[in-house]
């Protein structure tokens, strides 16, 4: 166990991350790249990609303050600085999906009107039901919620946006490599404490359980919404753009329907969750599906 | 060490392994981890990718983990992109795979 936890350094963190993926980068991009003209130039794939953008910002903000609010939780010295790093990452994450926002035309006096307007509920839903954890300062429930649940679902979705993007936008496909290379931590670290920890603490299974079904509802919900509401496809059907063909477990992005894409990525979300938590001891609980 | 396998125990080997295969490792880009330790990791190729002798992938964060020594059940390695500690065990479809130790 000492050496386990002995990984999570300061050191560790600063030669992998600020002077490895990240060096060189602004923003968590390159500094020559940018977002394709005809994101600026299509006021509806314009608009799509903001509210896409906002989601990302809004679960950032959620996992910045869940990080944060759990190091003084955190039960030994380690973890508290493993959680310091990850509530940088999680800052540099929503400081570069903000910078985007800013890239794609939103005004900085307009941020937070625009982040609200078009901040789905039901991720904030999913939010409120981690952050209510978090204010009771229960690590356990805390960090499989943090690290586990919300990582990872962003993981998963930010592999498939990366899939969709590395063909056609090199900009943000660059940001979102640096993200899901932070998520490799975060739920490495998930994993690895939590298994430990709910050994030694069995009677938490249950609200554990409880969190993970009433998580996962409001996730599919949220990707309900995101992908039925989507006008891009349309838009590019209009337009007359052939669609990028990211693949993505195994399927072609630039074939499917947004419903199939949707399953395809609740699909996957769900599958990892069952295999994550199977292997700390919890058992996965189905959730209800949104109508 | 800096090779991710860290402990084997050779005696307890499957029937007929014989030697281990020794393998030079080349840069494959991955830059998540400091530089000394890059060439053994790479990224997870998806459907089509094959995995070496030495190969093996982290179920945790996806990533493969490469050693210079052929891998084999029971070796125990260690994933640093995600930090997390592994045990190579053949899986049902033949092929090794890592199971997280906690």
């Amino acid at each position: 166990m000492a050496d386990f936890l002995s990984a999570y350094s300061i050191q560790s963190w600063l030669e992998s991350c600020p002077q490895g993926y990240l060096e060189d980068t602004e923003y968590g991009h390159a500094h020559d790249e940018k977002e394709p003209d005809i994101l600026l130039d299509n006021e509806v794939l314009r608009e799509e990609t903001i509210k896409a953008t906002v989601q990302l910002v809004v679960g950032e903000r959620c996992a910045l303050s869940a990080s944060s609010g759990l190091i003084n939780a955190a039960p030994d010295e380690a973890s508290k600085r493993f959680l310091a790093t990850q509530t940088l990452d999680e800052a540099r994450h929503v400081e570069v999906f903000t910078h985007r926002l800013y890239d794609l035309g939103v005004k900085k006096n307009e941020l937070e009107s625009v982040i609200r307007h078009y901040a789905n509920p039901n991720l904030v839903k999913f939010a409120e039901v981690l952050l209510e954890k978090v204010d009771k300062k229960d690590f356990i429930a805390g960090v499989v919620g943090q690290n586990i649940v919300l990582e990872g679902m962003a993981f998963s979705v930010f592999e498939m946006m990366y899939a969709m993007n590395e063909p056609i936008n090199a900009k943000f496909a660059h940001t979102l490599s640096g993200t899901i290379a932070d998520e490799r931590r975060h739920v490495g670290f998930g994993e690895n404490r939590i298994g430990s920890l709910i050994k030694e603490n069995p009677g938490k299974k249950s609200e554990i359980e409880r969190m993970q079904k009433e998580m996962s509802y409001w996730m599919l919900a949220t990707f309900a919404d995101a992908f039925r509401g989507n006008r891009t496809l349309d838009e590019l059907n209009k337009l007359g753009v052939e669609r990028a063909h990211g693949h993505y477990q195994g399927a072609d992005l630039g074939v499917l329907s947004p419903e199939q894409m949707e399953h395809v990525l609740a699909d996957t979300v769900l599958a990892e969750f069952k295999t994550r938590l199977g292997r700390i001891g919890v058992e996965y609980q189905t959730p209800a599906m949104p109508a | 060490m800096s090779d991710p396998l860290q402990g084997h125990d050779d005696a307890s080997a499957e029937p007929g392994a014989g030697e281990r295969r020794r393998f030079i490792l080349d840069d494959t880009g991955f830059n998540e981890v400091p530089v000394k330790y890059r060439k053994f990791y790479r990224k997870w190729r998806g459907a089509g990718d094959a995995l070496a002798p030495n190969e093996v992938v982290c179920p945790v964060c996806k990533v493969v983990i490469r050693s210079t020594r052929e891998l084999r059940p029971g070796d125990r390695v260690y994933c640093m992109p995600c930090m997390s500690r592994l045990v190579v065990v053949r899986g049902e479809s033949g092929m090794l795979e890592a199971r997280v130790a906690y």
